[in-house]
């Protein structure tokens, strides 16, 4: 029997808040699926849309991208920025034909420890059920190959 | 006296009377339909001047080459009415200032060759306004909704076949009167955040990075289109963003040189469905 499909997840955290709320699911030992690669960063606004173009080219099935909730961003205004730039590059990739369903988005603070163990689950649940991002992992195949003279 | 005639003897005008040190215009091209950038400084030259409905391109980018609005001295340009957005938004983005530009302006609606009432961009802020109102009937539109109507593979497939013609020659970015940093995300390589290589995968990241730094700025003038010598339709994925821009922040962009960039600004209550 082949194994069953264990999904690639990154997330692209801000420090002050998703981060803190991570380490909080961990001091407080929940259990929570050991899919996610977690990417710190200080703040929502610091996330480039080329970070989420850079983890699908090194071959992420799927992706979170966390922050402070509206009006806790340590520096007052960063995750506002974000959110419209999510909302328009959001937008973006669902044209170009990259399932909405891959990445997700949310808003964690340092107290949601339980929200961010139990998002972790249902995401790695969710990729799971789509499967591996094959579509974007052929393009990847392909620059691997060597050249045809 | 034919719009062309007058527009000469305008342009004769302004740079003998020392009001404007260049007029950047259309002249003869290579054959009949194409017609080329013609920089004059002098007004003898002028008679060189076509202007037709063939003049399509928007001529707004050259007045960013480097130092030709340094010394404060003016220039005039002909533009269309995108032309004059892209103005606009140059000028919201401080890369010019609007009071060295003097404005030629026509435009050709269904083919016919009408000359625009003024000098200066503020002049322009009731057609501007205008337009955001009407919506475009560009050629696109359809190929719009039957991609809007494919599942998200169905999609990727349209795009990677798309992509995978690109040959990474960055015509469109050279083109484009909103490309103007100086160094570029693909010209960086510590990161390299976006393959040289012409691999479809790279092509996919170029294509969708240039398509989000346009959002909310991109005028439609269609230079982008014009230049892909391998004919991929970007101008349709400028006009679904901006749509997207239009629906979720009500931003047109261009519409005044003071306007807000829209990824450069929010509100607290900008209004999302996807955030967990």
């Amino acid at each position: 029997m082949s194994e069953p499909f264990e999904p690639k997840i990154t997330a692209f955290v801000c420090t002050y808040c998703t981060y803190a709320g991570a380490d909080l699911a961990g001091t407080s030992r929940l259990k929570y699926a050991p899919n996610v690669r977690i990417i710190r960063l200080p703040c929502t606004g610091r996330i480039s849309p080329m970070f989420i173009l850079k983890a699908l080219q090194k071959g992420a099935d799927g992706i979170l991208i966390s922050g402070c909730h509206p009006g806790d961003c340590h520096f007052t205004h960063g995750n506002y920025h974000a959110r419209r730039r999510w909302m328009v590059f959001r937008a973006l990739l669902a044209f170009t034909g990259i399932p909405e369903e891959r990445i997700k988005y949310s808003w964690i603070s340092a107290a949601e420890g339980l929200k961010f163990a139990d998002l972790i689950n249902s995401i790695t649940e969710d990729i799971r059920k789509l499967g591996p991002f094959d579509q974007y992992h052929k393009l990847i195949e392909e620059t691997q190959a060597p050249a045809s003279l | 006296m034919s719009i062309e005639q007058l527009y000469r003897t305008r342009a004769k005008e302004l740079l003998s009377s020392g009001e404007v040190k260049m007029v950047i215009g259309y002249g003869a091209g290579s054959n009949k339909e194409r017609r080329r950038p013609l920089f004059i400084t002098s007004a003898e030259e002028c008679d060189k001047l076509v202007l037709d409905s063939a003049c399509i391109s928007n001529l707004s980018g050259y007045l960013l080459t480097e130092g030709l609005l340094s010394d404060e001295k003016r220039v005039a340009v002909f533009l269309r009415p995108e032309g004059v957005r892209a103005l606009n938004v140059l000028a919201a983005e401080a890369q010019l200032d609007t009071a060295q530009i003097v404005i030629i302006g026509f435009d050709s609606p269904k083919g016919e060759l009408k000359a625009l009432e003024g000098s200066s961009v503020e002049e322009f802020t009731a057609l501007i306004t205008a337009l955001k109102e009407i919506t475009p009937e560009t050629a696109g539109e359809e190929q719009l909704a039957k991609i809007e109507k494919m599942s998200p593979e169905e999609r990727f497939l349209f795009w990677q076949e798309e992509f995978s013609k690109c040959i990474k020659c960055y015509a469109c970015r050279q083109a484009c009167p909103m490309c103007y940093c100086r160094r570029c995300i693909v010209d960086s390589n510590q990161p390299q955040w976006v393959n040289t290589s012409s691999h479809t995968l790279g092509n996919f990241e170029w294509n969708i990075v240039r398509a989000f730094h346009l959002s909310g700025r991109c005028v439609e003038c269609g230079n982008c289109d014009r230049a892909c010598p391998v004919n991929i339709p970007l101008r349709l994925i400028n006009r679904k963003m901006a749509e997207e821009v239009l629906n979720s922040f009500n931003h047109f962009a261009g519409t005044s040189k003071t306007q807000e960039p829209v990824l450069a600004s929010f509100k607290k209550d900008d209004s999302e469905t996807f955030i967990l």
